[in-house]
């Protein structure tokens, strides 16, 4: 049991150290119910005292990321550098785009100053006009300052940069996202022209069906009610997927009647695991061979 | 996104490193930093937040000197790998011509690398492109760790949970002591550059 104990923390510490804290927490709490179950330990208090000393600067670790701010102050060099590395159309062909999509790559790294001024300059740019002043309005939203971003609005609405179709256009974007406010939490900037982006990168798409090498269902009811159950598939024919149950399981057979939804169930698949929902759409008790007597289910795939 | 400038015969691509959190991407950019300084052109840019975790990528530059006829540099990034920032590693990926998927080799973190996967496979889908059609390179990092006695997954078994598909190359690693680091990112530019060729047909025959 030592050993065990030993192993585990050794583990815990390894994980701590690579930050990978929730695996290191677990860790320690399985060794802490392996010391307080035993009645053997000698110095069983002083491990335990130990042990939740560990687990305190643990969770200071966690507390420190968790408050660690998420949009530091950058160098103008760097902010530089986000514009170059993230604006994709060509500076040649289309720099109005090129330079809308730099600004809002720094916006999208919260540096909402520095986007700011681009998109100040961007208002000089007849084709990129609209665009510039609804990214304004957001980094002025971002940024806590209603406002600064309805005075804007108001002097454009008043002013002859923008035409009316476009201050029409503006007006209710800005309506839009006060009404929206409070629901979004990550920063969501107005994309650059999509059609020049996804003209270039767009490939022709293929749908493939993934394999599935096993599935973890979760009931909502009948005996296994709240439990997960993992099983492997045995055989896939496009969306629909067997598995072998062995016919001693009978909680099982009972939960997986034909026509049962099953609503919370995860698909590994060698790409990932889905999760996803399945229908039991048949279940047959096998005749001959090894698995005589047990059952065969099959389940189809309804969403991934 | 690879950019040519065929009348001065120059090139380039943009390569990402990939994967869920921890598992040593910005370890991989520090290594090639150190051990390749003659091809590395300028710093290594880290935006890094509390505990050395990328917050928004690492970028480190290129130049790989003549291929072909061709002046080649090479972007290299890394993507934050932690769940929280979906959107900035999404802005990371654009663009991208070649993909480096560094897994982690630690038991406790097989699902994550699963997960993360399937995130690239969306992120690229939105994108319009394909993960089997990209080229990909798959690193099993850490896998020095078996000597401390650590439970790592054996490489069988990451083959089969992320690459029975994808049927890429695939290499264990260990990006500390810079093991697997070097053919990683030497088999990714020979796919992507091939793959370029194929698109664009940049090389002097
Ligand atoms: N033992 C060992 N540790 C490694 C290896 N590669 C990375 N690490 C450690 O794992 C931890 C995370 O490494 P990073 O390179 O910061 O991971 P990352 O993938 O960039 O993480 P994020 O930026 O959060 O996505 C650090 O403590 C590294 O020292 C390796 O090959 N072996
Ligand atoms: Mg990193």
């Amino acid at each position: 049991m030592s050993k065990q104990i030993k192993s585990l923390l050794q583990q815990a510490e390894l994980y701590r150290s690579q930050g990978l804290l929730r695996e290191a927490k677990k860790k320690y709490k399985l060794v802490e119910e392996l010391i307080a179950g035993s009645d053997k330990l000698p110095n069983k208090q002083k491990l335990l005292n130990g042990l939740s000393k560990k687990m305190e600067a643990l969770n200071r670790d966690v507390e420190n990321i968790e408050k660690a701010p998420t949009t530091p102050e950058m160098s103008a060099h760097v902010n530089e550098l986000i514009k170059k590395l993230f604006s994709f159309s060509s500076k040649d062909k289309d720099a109005g785009n090129s330079a809308l999509e730099g600004a809002i790559a720094l916006a999208k790294f919260g540096q909402f100053e520095g986007a700011l001024e681009e998109f100040e300059k961007l208002l000089n740019v007849k084709s990129q006009r609209l665009s510039a002043a609804k990214n304004i309005l957001r980094c002025h939203l971002e940024m806590g300052d209603i406002e600064t971003a309805t005075e804007k609005l108001e002097k454009w609405q008043k002013g002859d940069l923008l035409v009316s179709e476009q201050i029409e256009k503006l007006t209710v974007f800005y309506d839009d996202i006060l009404e929206k406010k409070g629901l979004k939490k990550e920063p969501v900037v107005e994309e650059a022209s999509a059609e020049t982006a996804s003209q270039e990168e767009k490939f022709e798409e293929e749908e493939e069906f993934l394999d599935i090498s096993a599935v973890a269902i979760t009931f909502d009811s009948g005996p296994y009610k709240g439990e997960q159950v993992e099983l492997d598939v045995s055989f896939q024919s496009g969306n629909v997927i067997s598995l072998i149950i062995s016919s001693k399981d009978e909680a099982l057979i009972e939960n997986l009647k034909v026509g049962v939804r099953l609503d919370d169930v995860h698909f590994y698949s060698p790409v990932a695991i889905f999760r996803g929902a399945g229908l039991v759409s048949a279940m047959t008790q096998i005749k001959s061979g090894p698995k005589k007597g047990d059952y065969s289910l099959d389940i189809k795939i309804e969403s991934l | 996104m690879a950019v040519f400038n065929l009348k001065k015969r120059e090139i380039e691509c943009k390569i990402v490193y990939y994967g869920p959190g921890r598992c040593g991407k910005t370890t991989n950019l520090e290594y090639i930093f150190k051990a390749y300084k003659k091809q590395v052109e300028g710093e290594m840019v880290s935006i890094n937040t509390e505990g050395d975790r990328t917050l928004f990528f690492d970028f480190l530059p290129m130049e790989l000197g003549k291929i072909k006829g061709c002046d080649v540099r090479v972007q290299l990034f890394t993507v934050p790998g932690q769940v929280q920032y979906s959107s900035t590693r999404k802005l990371v990926l654009r663009g991208v011509d070649g993909i480096i998927f560094v897994a982690d080799s630690l038991e406790v973190r097989r699902e994550k690398n699963m997960l993360s996967l399937k995130d690239l496979q969306q992120n690229l889908k939105d994108y319009g492109l394909n993960i089997f059609k990209i080229p990909m390179i798959l690193q099993y990092n850490k896998r020095d760790l078996a000597d401390e006695g650590m439970p790592i997954m054996p490489i069988e078994k990451m083959e089969k949970d992320l690459n029975r598909q994808l049927k890429v190359p695939s290499f264990p690693g260990s990006a500390v002591k810079g093991d697997g680091v070097g053919v990683t990112l030497q088999e990714c530019l020979k796919r992507t550059l091939h793959s370029l060729q194929k698109q664009f047909n940049w090389a002097q025959k």
